[in-house]
C-alpha cells in the first residue's frame, strides 16, 4: 500500500488520541510504563495513519476509553493518585458545605435568641479548624475558614485512603 | 466463521493470544503489522485497540519479549517475539484449541433437527 505523508493536522490528531488514553493512566500507572504505552501507541498510530489516514487509524483503535481501561488494568500501579486527588477535593467541598450549613444553623440560633446587632462567632478547636464561623445578627455578613490545618489533615487522610484503597481492597480480596 | 462472514468478537478475544503467539512464532513483528496480518487472514473484526493491550498482556506474563527498532516513520517500533515460556504457552493453547475443536466437531456435524426431542418422563 502507498504510504501517505502525514500533515501537521494528522500528527496533532494522533497526539490528541494518545493524550486521551494517557489521561486515564495519569497518576494510576507508573510514569515509565505510561511513557512506553504512549510511545508504542503513537508509533502504531503513525504506521496506521500512513496507510489509511489519521482519522481511520484512530477509528480502528475502537473506543479510546476502553483501550485506556485495558492498559490501566494491565499496568495499574500501587497507588491511584487521581482517585486520591478526587477524594481530597470531595473532602474539601464537603467541609465547606458543612461550614455553610453550620453558618445557616448558627444564624438561625442567633436570630431565635433575639439578637438584633453585633457579630457572633463559633469555633471548634480554635486555630486548628476546620470550622470557625462568625455571623452578624442581621445575617448580612458572615465568615468561615477557607483553609486550616484541619482542612489539610482531613484532605491528606482522604488522599491517602483514596489513592490506596484499591490496593488494600485487592489484597484483602485475594 | 458465521454465515455472513462475521466472527463472534467474544470468541475472537479468547483466541487472540493464540493467533498473536502463532504469528510471532513465524516472524518477529510489531503492533500495527500484527493487526494488518490478522485482517489479511480475514479477522477484520479485531480492532487495533484490542491487539495492543493483548501484546502488553503477553509481555507482562513473560510470553513475549520486545525490543525497540528505529523506523523511517519517526517513532521507534516495538518488535515482539515469543519467549521460551511463550512457545510453551503456544503449544498449550494449540492443544487446548484442537481438543475443543475435536470435541465440538461431532456435535456440529450432526444435522440440526426441526424440533428438539421431548424429554422422557
Amino acid at each position: 500500500m502507498r504510504e501517505r505523508r502525514l500533515r501537521l493536522a494528522d500528527r496533532l490528531r494522533i497526539e490528541r488520541a494518545v493524550q486521551r488514553v494517557d489521561w486515564v493512566l495519569d497518576g494510576r500507572v507508573p510514569i515509565a510504563k505510561r511513557r512506553q504505552v504512549r510511545n508504542e501507541l503513537r508509533s502504531n498510530l503513525v504506521e496506521a495513519a500512513q496507510e489509511v489516514g489519521a482519522e481511520k487509524a484512530i477509528q480502528q483503535l475502537g473506543d479510546l476509553r476502553a483501550l485506556a481501561v485495558s492498559y490501566l488494568e494491565l499496568y495499574r500501579g500501587r497507588f491511584d493518585f487521581q482517585a486520591g486527588a478526587i477524594a481530597a477535593v470531595i473532602t474539601y467541598a464537603a467541609l465547606q458545605v458543612l461550614g455553610l450549613a453550620l453558618i445557616l444553623a448558627f444564624h438561625a440560633g442567633v436570630a431565635a435568641g433575639g439578637a438584633h446587632s453585633g457579630t457572633y462567632s463559633l469555633q471548634f478547636w480554635s486555630g486548628f479548624g476546620p470550622f470557625s464561623i462568625s455571623v452578624s445578627a442581621d445575617g448580612r455578613q458572615f465568615s468561615m475558614l477557607l483553609l486550616s490545618p484541619a482542612h489539610l489533615v482531613l484532605m491528606a487522610v482522604a488522599f491517602a485512603i483514596g489513592s490506596s484503597y484499591r490496593t488494600v481492597f485487592a489484597r484483602r480480596s485475594h | 466463521m458465521a454465515e455472513n462472514g462475521a466472527h463472534d468478537s467474544q470468541m475472537l478475544k479468547g483466541v487472540l493470544s493464540l493467533a498473536l503467539l502463532r504469528l510471532l512464532a513465524e516472524r518477529e513483528s510489531y503492533g500495527y503489522e500484527l493487526v494488518t496480518q490478522l485482517h489479511e487472514l480475514g479477522l477484520t473484526e479485531i480492532q487495533d485497540g484490542s491487539v495492543y493491550p493483548a501484546l502488553g498482556r503477553l509481555e507482562r506474563d513473560g510470553h513475549v519479549t520486545s525490543r525497540l527498532v528505529a523506523s523511517s516513520s519517526g517513532a521507534a517500533r516495538k518488535y515482539y517475539r515469543p519467549s521460551r515460556s511463550g512457545y510453551a504457552e503456544l503449544a498449550h493453547i494449540e492443544v487446548a484449541w484442537q481438543s475443543l475443536v475435536g470435541a465440538l466437531k461431532p456435535i456440529l456435524a450432526r444435522p440440526v433437527p426441526a424440533k428438539p426431542k421431548e424429554a422422557l418422563p
